[in-house]
């Protein structure tokens, strides 16, 4: 019989959690106190804080959960799917934060909630995408398959991101975001405060990946110790 | 490449005895037919012609994810998938065999519904039948080909009448989005578009090779 799980964190754990909530906080009162009202928006530009971080963090999840996919069904090393597995559910939360929180910002200032903008489509299709990820991995019976039907699937659901853009062009939908970043559409006094929510936005999702690939981790352990009393009995 | 006919022969033959699954598709995508009548206010009108097209491919990615889900529930009856699994060749010919038999399955289907739809919608597709096939085949051949490789992820999880519309669906955009554009600009000017035409052509190629590699890690017992 083997040594029970054990369901401490550790102290590091506990550091780098305390570490993150003070980047966080520290972007919150950036953005509340420093970050300048803007002039033709009000003061409803500041989401851009919220909803612009959500989306890296998003888009970088959903590319580790499909790069992480590849390098499972070509090593076969369990470490790569529970990465993946972790990538996409962390992927899915900072998704459903930003399509929750671009409505707000759509409203107050275009005065509709929901355009079929090309940009929000795409990303609307991938939080689709992952979500029937995540279902998948909970439908499927057997850790090696899950992994193998999870990874095909992580794949292809990055793969269809240029094709969707490229279907969405062809309709000719009005493009509502800026095409980047670089060409000045951050307004005077707010890159300092932009540039800390999204080293907030990125710190939150790597602390909480690595959580989660932990929790995996040790979800795996439990199961083996168990399977093993099993055994023993 | 003799593994892809005998696969297709097979499916195709206990199709013709069976006749069981063109049946319940062609039903059921008559019946979607029939339920977009009602659900458009006025029936037959200068509007249903607008959206037509969309109508057309909405019945027909309804049926075909009917006749998928049946493709490989099938193999599940006597263990039969494990034996497709042994065969002695690249599984990816196992999986173009049952596409190829999915394809000419849904072709049927579709062929019988485009001739009731433009009846009872009064629209002339007769004259524009050969473009239209074309269109119909291109879009097809990328259902077909996503559709097959998560028809066998999906007969192998629990609820997999569910599973199959949740994993296929956000994937078929650009299919759906390509067909449906050739087929409105086809029906009002009677010329295929070369834009649509290119996204299904692209799709097509980008879909049928990422499933032919993957087949084997679905297929892997």
């Amino acid at each position: 019989m083997s040594a029970p799980a054990d369901h401490t964190l550790k102290p590091r754990t506990l550091w780098a959690s305390g570490l993150t909530l003070a980047v966080l906080a520290a972007a919150a009162a950036a953005l509340v106190f420093t970050a300048p009202i803007d002039d033709t928006q009000g003061v409803i530009q500041k989401i851009l804080y919220v909803h612009v971080p959500c989306a890296f963090s998003a888009y970088l999840g959903f590319a580790i959960t499909a790069v992480a996919g590849a390098l499972y069904l070509w090593r076969n090393d369990e470490i790569f799917d529970r990465v993946a597995a972790a990538a996409a559910e962390v992927g899915v939360l900072f998704c459903t934060l930003m399509i929750l929180s671009g409505p707000i910002w759509a409203k107050g200032t275009w005065g509709h909630w929901w355009a079929w903008d090309p940009r929000l489509t795409v990303t609307l299709l991938l939080w689709f995408v992952y979500l029937a990820y995540l279902l998948l991995r909970s439908f499927t019976e057997g850790s090696a398959r899950t992994a193998r039907f999870a990874a095909v699937y992580g794949i292809l659901g990055l793969f269809v991101v240029p094709l969707n853009y490229f279907a969405i062009e062809l309709f000719g939908g009005a493009a509502m975001h800026p095409e980047n970043l670089e060409r000045g559409s951050l307004g005077a006094g707010m890159r300092w405060p932009f540039a800390m929510a999204v080293v907030a936005g990125i710190a939150a999702f790597v602390h909480l990946l690595l959580l989660r690939v932990d929790l995996g981790a040790r979800r795996a352990a439990a199961e083996l110790s168990a399977r093993e009393g099993e055994f023993a009995d | 490449m003799n593994v892809l006919l005998a696969i297709l022969w097979k499916d195709l033959l206990v199709e013709w005895r069976s006749r069981e699954r063109v049946v319940a598709m062609l039903i059921f995508s008559l019946l979607v037919v029939v339920v977009f009548h009602f659900a458009l206010p006025g029936g037959a009108t200068a509007q249903t012609r607008d959206t037509a097209p969309g109508l057309l491919w909405v019945a027909y990615v309804f049926a075909a994810l009917l006749g998928l889900g049946r493709a490989f529930t099938l193999e599940l009856e006597n263990d039969a998938l494990s034996a497709l699994a042994l065969v002695p060749a690249d599984r990816g010919w196992v999986f173009l065999g049952k596409g190829a038999a999915n394809l000419v399955i849904l072709a049927v289907v579709q062929a019988v519904t485009a001739a009731v739809f433009g009846l009872v919608f009064a629209i002339d597709l007769a004259s524009i039948a050969l473009p239209l096939a074309g269109v119909v085949a291109l879009g097809s051949l990328g259902l077909c080909s996503v559709g097959t490789l998560f028809a066998a992820v999906a007969a192998r999880t629990r609820f997999r009448e569910v599973m199959l519309p949740l994993l296929l669906l956000p994937l078929l955009i650009p299919v759906l989005s390509g067909a449906v554009r050739a087929t409105s600009v086809l029906l009002t000017t009677g010329e295929l578009p070369f834009e649509p035409v290119q996204l299904l052509l692209v799709t097509d190629a980008a879909y049928l090779v990422v499933s032919f590699l993957c087949f084997e890690y679905v297929l892997d017992e």
